[in-house]
């Protein structure tokens, strides 16, 4: 896929910034990399992504390195666990270091305190090893600040220095802010925009309920500076602890999804949005949740490991440092890729599972492990060896 | 990998040539978006008439037809399709200046109105009325002059300053219930239609439209039943705006949960939404000349398909014998939607 032809002209290297790009927005692109470092342009098209605050999820979203502005990304989970709402957790923060507007729907002011701690810029946290960045192929440092392309495992290679400093060095400061950044969820986000935060009270008025709750987003939006970058949350969709009955009407949900959307795609506001939905309550054999499915950008399922599953877990892991994993992530949809058909994505037909740690949501290819418990048949094709080239002859 | 054509030539037979009056459906689902086949059916009408070369075989005598396209969009905003078309090489913008194109933007005020432009929002309906039954030829002066506005009225575009923004398109919105709001809404597009239709002076025949309705099952997923709006009405509102327009495409969601649960053999008793979206599609797909179903590969996705496309003949097929309907046979196809927007459409195994 190397030869693929790139929209971008060769020839606009003085000027990496004015790249054209015929597809994404064109009147937004050539502002935003300078202007913000929370939007960067996605490796694929060029058009504005943000970060989800987590890079395994980031690296999982169709080669763009992150969330396209404007688009929405619906995370199901089964059962009671709550994995998807770290996932928010992380989402919020990321968008709260990086000075960005966030707009919490249907939860106490409690949420936005308990957001994990930051750590410092994603690269630096992760232990990867050096020697990475003395193979880098160095023809390649024009295109270091972008994300990798349709990486699966390592991700941005974000705001490094190309003298093949120790990624530490990144989180002292004085280098380009980082797209995306690593949290910890014992600790409890410090940081002077956090008031920032927007909740959006899921209070009864005399208007229909989501038509209240579309105001009042539509008017914080409207209201803000016009370069402001936002965010939507939407914890626990349709959740019977916060949303009344009659609200899981198909004729209540839908018209607020449907001009949610067309929120998101007014070319002047600059918006992502993140929404988590329980599965055992919902589950997705029934119409209206598909509906909502179809009204999303990108729709991935959770599945978390039941507990009795713990020993299969353990031994998943391909080594005996890893971690195990936690359940297994399904991506059922991803942004712009499926709008425009899809399924030409590396990451796509993959298992994936994910395991959710201190500090950080990890996704990984998930493969079953050898069976250990089967010690009698691996011992007695030992013996035998390979079978003789002259048994397999015909 | 070489650079496709825009229009991949297994699948030409059955975007380019669409009999009279005919409908067909395309159905879609989660992971298997039609959007790439409806800007193929745009390209196929729009882009002929420009190059001469390109219109004989495929299209016969039609080639030379004057073909108009109306894209009715009720989950993608004229963003999406505009820098979308543009990759097939298809300026969306300038054909609607050359009023060859209109595109009726059902996603951004549908169901709520933005509060910037309140003022002005609610004056369509009681304008719409009267501007349709005016007889069409007191319009042609004014018209073809105003360019870069075909399809908005003029009030609509003093009242509305940000409809210009986003591009020359007409908004839709919901108001009311029952059978009346979605009258309303026929009324709407039937007048894009007509203006669209208006001969201009050098055309020497009446154009052919062809109207695009992408997801109008959302308008009956959202309202449904309790809202007066269930599979029969829109049945009826889908055959009122068929009556105005020389083809008709429905885009429609064919998820298993949509179709399937309304089923008899379905363990569980189905909602409204379920009942009512099974039967306004299969009504459609019966009566359809052709049916176009797009969906994943049953064994799994891979790396260079991106789904299955079966076309099918519909309900309706040889019920008007024009012949012009004879040349194409059903078959289904793997297709492959590449990072640049070009598509591959090719057989099992080739």
């Amino acid at each position: 896929m190397s030869f693929r032809k790139r929209n971008i002209g060769l020839s606009a290297g003085a000027d990496r910034a004015s790249a054209p790009n015929s597809s994404a927005q064109p009147q937004q692109a050539p502002e935003t990399p300078e202007t913000n470092p929370g939007i960067r342009p996605s490796p694929d098209d060029g058009r504005p992504t943000t970060s989800t605050g987590s890079r395994s999820l980031d690296n999982l979203l169709a080669g763009h390195g992150g969330l396209p502005i404007g688009k929405t990304l619906l995370i199901e989970e089964n059962g009671t666990t709550d994995f998807a709402g770290a996932l928010l957790r992380y989402y919020a923060a990321e968008g709260v270091v990086q000075d960005q507007r966030i707009h919490v729907v249907g939860m106490p002011e409690q949420w936005g305190r308990s957001l994990p701690g930051l750590i410092g810029p994603a690269e630096a946290a992760d232990e990867k090893p050096s020697k990475r960045k003395g193979e880098r192929m160095k023809i390649a440092w024009r295109y270091e600040r972008l994300g990798e392309f349709g990486a699966g495992v390592a991700g941005s290679r974000a705001p490094t220095p190309t003298s093949g400093d120790q990624g530490q060095d990144a989180a002292n400061g004085n280098q380009q802010p980082a797209f995306c950044h690593a949290f910890d969820l014992t600790k409890r986000l410090t940081h002077p925009s956090i008031a920032n935060i927007t909740y959006v009270p899921l209070a009864r008025s005399n208007e229909p309920f989501f038509v209240s709750i579309h105001k009042q987003l539509q008017t914080a939006i409207a209201q803000s500076p016009p370069n402001t970058v936002h965010r939507i949350i939407i914890p626990s969709l349709l959740n019977p602890t916060l949303y009344p009955p009659e609200v899981c009407q198909p004729d209540h949900l839908l018209p607020f999804l449907h001009s949610l959307r067309a929120l998101m795609s007014t070319s002047s506001a600059r918006i992502t949005a993140m929404i988590t939905l329980p599965l055992s309550l919902f589950p997705r054999s029934s119409g209206l949740v598909r509906w909502v499915e179809l009204l999303s950008d990108g729709v991935i399922e959770l599945c978390p490991f039941p507990h009795s599953a713990d020993a299969l877990a353990t031994s998943g892991a391909a080594t005996s440092h890893e971690e195990p994993p936690q359940g297994v992530l399904k991506t059922h949809r991803l942004p712009v890729l499926h709008e425009r058909g899809g399924g030409s994505d590396q990451n796509i037909g993959q298992d994936w599972a994910f395991t959710l740690s201190r500090r950080k949501f990890e996704i990984k290819p998930f493969s079953l492990p050898p069976a250990e418990g089967d010690k009698e048949a691996q011992d007695a094709a030992a013996p035998g060896g390979m079978p003789k080239k002259a048994d397999l002859e015909f | 990998m070489p650079t496709q054509p825009p229009l991949p030539p297994l699948l030409a037979p059955y975007v380019s040539s669409l009999p009279q009056s005919s409908l067909t459906v395309l159905s879609s689902v989660l992971g298997a978006t039609g959007n790439w086949l409806v800007l193929r059916y745009l390209y196929a009408a729009l882009s002929a008439p420009s190059n001469s070369e390109t219109t004989f075989g495929l299209n016969g005598s039609d080639g030379a037809k004057n073909r108009k396209v109306v894209l009715v969009s009720f989950t993608r905003g004229w963003e999406f399709w505009r820098s979308e078309a543009k990759r097939l090489g298809l300026d969306l913008a300038r054909l609607t200046d050359k009023r060859q194109f209109a595109f009726v933007d059902g996603l951004s005020e549908l169901f709520y109105t933005p509060a910037a432009s309140a003022p002005g929002a609610p004056s369509p309906f009681p304008g719409a009325t009267p501007r349709t039954v005016l007889p069409v030829r007191s319009q042609p002066g004014p018209v073809p002059a105003r360019g870069p506005q075909p399809v908005s009225r003029s009030n609509n575009v003093n009242a509305n300053p940000t409809s210009k923004e986003i591009g020359p398109v007409k908004r839709l919105h919901l108001s009311g219930s029952g059978v009346g709001a979605l009258d309303a809404l026929e009324r709407e597009i039937a007048a894009v239609v007509k203006q669209l239709k208006t001969p201009t002076p050098g055309d020497v025949e009446e154009p052919e439209v062809l109207l695009v309705v992408d997801q109008p099952d959302l308008l009956l997923a959202a309202t449904g039943p309790s809202k007066g709006i269930g599979a029969t009405e829109m049945s009826e509102w889908v055959m009122g705006l068929q009556q105005n327009t020389h083809a008709t495409i429905l885009t429609l969601a064919a998820d298993s949960p949509l179709i399937h649960n309304a089923s008899m053999s379905a363990q569980q008793t189905a909602t409204p939404l379920e009942s009512e979206h099974a039967a306004f599609a299969i009504e459609s797909a019966h009566r359809a000349q052709m049916v176009m179903q797009l969906r994943n590969l049953e064994t799994g996705a891979a790396r260079d398909v991106s789904g299955v496309l079966r076309v099918s003949k519909g309900g309706a097929w040889g019920q008007n014998d024009t012949g012009a309907e004879g040349n194409w046979e059903e078959r289904e196809v793997l297709y492959f939607v590449q990072r640049d927007g070009g598509v591959s459409v090719f057989g099992r195994g080739e």
